[in-house]
């Protein structure tokens, strides 16, 4: 990087790569975590929106609700929910170049009115208070962004207290398997790899200690789904679209393609072994 | 003996069976000739190998048996004929 490049935020250099890159492997939502496949025959664009249903159905997301994406990508979630399920959505990100993308979406969508997109860290972002609900939000999801929350109890702290008494907090990530596959792994040269050549900084967790902040931030846990094997049909799916794209990725960047293959590689590998990928639904509620 | 049968008759896999499917496994994995992979070849120590490789290897030996390892002996499997008799154990007890 020359000193005249613009300094990358300390967790998301990945996500502030060119908008372009991502679109040639991605599904055109460029939804950037897994999908759900129902059938052997399912697409990556069909598994990405039943994905998107699917978080909707367990945030039992109502015509009109309040939602909060956290970690919002390009926008996948946000300009569904709105399209979709005539919801106002606010997504925060703290990637400049998602937020560029995100807003060109709002505008060619004619969504404006409906979904706002704030640039910054969740943990201590300050929130336009005309963007929060009086009362609360009526959701609030994270799918795989709060691996790269260094302090999970303040975020899931910070995700309650922005719900309304009742709402429902989604967060989908993927795991340790367990604790000790965790002190054995932490420090391996897989997850060295995707740190160093792909996201600067993760904490990768297994679920129970997700279960466990939840509980201590005062949800209720209302479910729990395994989504492991969905996201290794994603990640096939993705890597199969960086192979057949190699030339155009590495034309927009030199090198990106084996570096994504790499890292699609290592996670594919882990799952069910050292990694799982979990959906976890909690709610506002005694 | 072919994979197919491997699966439909899993426990007249002998080691040897299950060392030369390995061995291919393996070579392929790490991209090297079969030739160059012994039974006492430590995975973690060959040339090319790495954790994310030796996991891989596991997991298609797992599908190509239909078997489940225990994790001490996915994680902490060594040498091919090592992998081999963990493989062969597992095949014997389902």
């Amino acid at each position: 990087m020359t000193p005249a490049a613009p300094a990358p935020a300390d967790t998301n250099r990945h996500y502030d790569l060119d908008p372009d890159i991502f679109g040639l492997f991605l599904d055109p939502l460029r939804k950037y975590s897994s999908g759900i496949y129902a059938t052997p025959d399912t697409t990556l664009a069909q598994a990405q929106i039943a994905k998107l249903h699917f978080v909707a159905g367990r945030l039992q997301v109502t015509d009109g609700a309040r939602l909060l994406d956290v970690g919002c990508g390009w926008g996948s979630l946000v300009l569904f929910m709105a399209r979709e399920y005539h919801t106002s959505v606010v997504g925060i990100s703290p990637a400049g170049r998602q937020y560029e993308y995100i807003a060109q979406r709002v505008a060619d969508l004619d969504l404006g009115d409906r979904v706002h997109i704030v640039t910054g860290h969740f943990e201590d972002a300050t929130f336009d208070p005309a963007l929060v609900p009086e009362g609360g939000f009526d959701g609030v999801s994270m799918l795989g962004s709060i691996v790269h929350m260094p302090d999970l109890d303040h975020a899931m702290g910070r995700a309650r207290g922005l719900l309304r008494r009742g709402g429902r907090f989604y967060v989908s990530e993927s795991c340790f398997r367990n604790a000790a596959t965790r002190t054995a792994f932490d420090t391996g040269p897989g997850l060295e790899f995707v740190r160093q050549a792909i996201f600067g900084w993760g904490d990768m967790r297994p679920l129970s200690d997700l279960v466990r902040a939840a509980e201590d931030a005062g949800f209720s846990v209302v479910s729990v789904d395994d989504l492991t094997d969905d996201y290794r049909r994603t990640i096939d799916d993705w890597h199969a679209n960086v192979a057949a794209n190699a030339d155009a990725i590495d034309n927009v960047q030199p090198g990106m393609a084996a570096t994504l293959a790499r890292y699609l590689e290592v996670a594919n590998a882990g799952w069910g072994y050292t990694t799982k990928h979990y959906a976890l639904t909690c709610k506002k509620a005694r | 003996m072919t994979a197919s049968e491997n699966l439909t008759t899993p426990a007249s896999a002998s080691v040897a069976d299950i060392t030369a499917t390995l061995t291919d496994i393996v070579a392929s994995e790490l991209g090297v000739a079969p030739t160059s992979i012994r039974p006492d070849s430590d995975l973690r120590a060959m040339e090319g190998a790495d954790s994310v490789k030796v996991l891989r290897t596991i997991a298609k030996i797992e599908r190509e048996y239909n078997v489940e390892l225990e994790d001490e002996d996915v994680f902490g499997a060594s040498t091919v004929a090592g992998i081999a008799n963990v493989v062969h154990r597992a095949l014997v007890a389902s």
